[in-house]
């Protein structure tokens, strides 16, 4: 399968910067999954999770505040305010996941946008 | 000719000059690190935002032919009035550090007199305030307290103020001034016009060519909160920026008057020296010329 690059971009520098299989956005007007060789775009980002397909197969969720994604040819860019990761080879995920709810509700959305990304990263605290 | 005991004085006060001024530069030394650390990270986003930006707007001014009407974008022919938004530190001791931004200030604030323009002054630090204060330059605005402790709330409240000027009419250009961090021993005075967005000199590596979906149809809407993210970051970037420059400029101050002093403790301890090898030469002579007196 062919790879994208995905580069994550916060504040406090680059969080993600590798090649992987797919990444699912949380678009400002709703969710979409970007693979390698999507068309370029542009779009507002608004809160919720970032899920990100890696090439070894193994599924990251960054939860996110607000942000902006561009997509190229060549690469996919996320440039965002305030980003928690819930990586599986994390060993503190329970920690993380506290962080992460912390920084959705923290955000300006509407409350029902930010239930269900909080809903979602617990889902995805699970699967990991 | 100092006596013996003003010159063991003077020694032991260049000798606490020197220790407190070795001190200072090791808490600037820490401090940098943390500061340039943090202006690193902070440049990655500073440039991928500004690259985003311009890629849009050069974009959306090629594909419409009336380009972008948002009053961001619009040039004005003849700016009447400019605000000026610059940035010092709140404390002094780091050499020509403040000046050299004063000294800009004053050089864009005689430009503009003599082009006819307004020019109107923000100032973000005690060093700026208190000289404009002192030499009865009126203020639009003053800050103290940000530019040591960079915030990007209290940030992006100021800029956007700033901004609000702006777009009501009331100024026609905002240009941020401050004193960049190169490297360790170098800062540079760096310019910044704000608002209008210049994105005809932003740098553009155009990879890509093709057409550009946009999510939210409407342009403007993704347009304006990129340009807003766009100033609040330049602000808070030029703050972070700012405070590493500070930190370094400080740290080479103190540095230079550590060795200054050590250099004075040196030839005050020649002088002391010499002095004592004096007076002990002196006395000989009284004791010797008395001991041939009683012969």
């Amino acid at each position: 399968m062919e790879l994208l690059k995905l580069e994550i971009v916060t504040p406090n520098g680059v969080i993600f910067d590798k090649d992987v299989k797919q990444v699912t956005l949380p678009g400002s007007e709703g969710e979409f999954g970007v693979l390698a060789r999507h068309a370029s775009l542009v779009s507002l980002l608004t809160t919720g999770v970032i899920v990100i397909e890696t090439k070894e197969n193994k599924t990251i969720a960054v939860a996110i505040n607000s942000g902006y994604v561009k997509v190229d040819e060549e690469k996919t860019t996320c440039i965002v305010d305030g980003a928690v990761a819930l990586d599986a080879e994390d060993n503190d995920i329970s920690k993380a996941l506290e962080s992460a709810k912390e920084l959705l509700k923290s955000t300006e959305a509407s409350n029902v946008a930010i239930a269900s990304a909080i809903t979602k990263v617990e889902q995805m605290a699970k699967i990991l | 000719m100092a006596s013996l005991k003003d010159i063991q004085r003077k020694i032991k006060s260049v000798k606490n000059t020197q220790k407190t001024t070795r001190a200072m530069k090791l808490v600037s030394s820490a401090k940098l690190k943390r500061t340039e650390e943090l202006a690193r990270k902070s440049k990655v986003y500073a440039a991928k935002l500004t690259e985003l930006l311009s890629e849009i707007a050069s974009k959306m001014a090629n594909a419409n032919c009336d380009g972008i009407d948002l009053p961001y974008f619009k040039n004005a022919e003849n700016p009447k009035t400019v605000d000026i938004v610059f940035v010092t530190a709140d404390k002094g001791l780091c050499g020509g550090f403040n000046s050299q931004t004063i000294k800009r200030v004053n050089l864009l604030l005689k430009e503009h007199k003599e082009a006819g323009i307004e020019s109107r002054l923000v100032a973000v630090g005690r060093k700026g305030v208190d000289y404009f204060r002192f030499n009865g330059v009126e203020l639009e605005k003053s800050v103290i307290g940000l530019s040591a402790a960079p915030d990007f709330e209290k940030a992006a409240a100021l800029i956007s103020e700033v901004a609000k000027n702006y777009l009501d009419g009331k100024t026609d250009k905002i240009i941020l001034v401050h004193n960049g961090y190169v490297n360790m021993i170098t800062q540079e005075v760096r310019q910044n016009q704000i608002l209008p967005v210049d994105y005809s000199n932003l740098e553009l590596n155009s990879v890509s060519t093709s057409e550009l979906a946009i999510e939210p149809d409407d342009n403007n809407e993704l347009l304006e909160a990129l340009v807003k993210k766009y100033i609040e970051y330049t602000m808070y970037y030029a703050l972070i920026d700012s405070l590493a420059a500070e930190h370094s400029a400080r740290m080479q101050a103190m540095d230079a008057a550590t060795t200054n002093a050590k250099e004075m403790v040196k030839s005050l301890s020649v002088k002391y020296n010499k002095a004592r090898q004096e007076a002990i030469t002196t006395e000989l002579i009284e004791i010797i010329s008395g001991m041939e007196s009683m012969k």
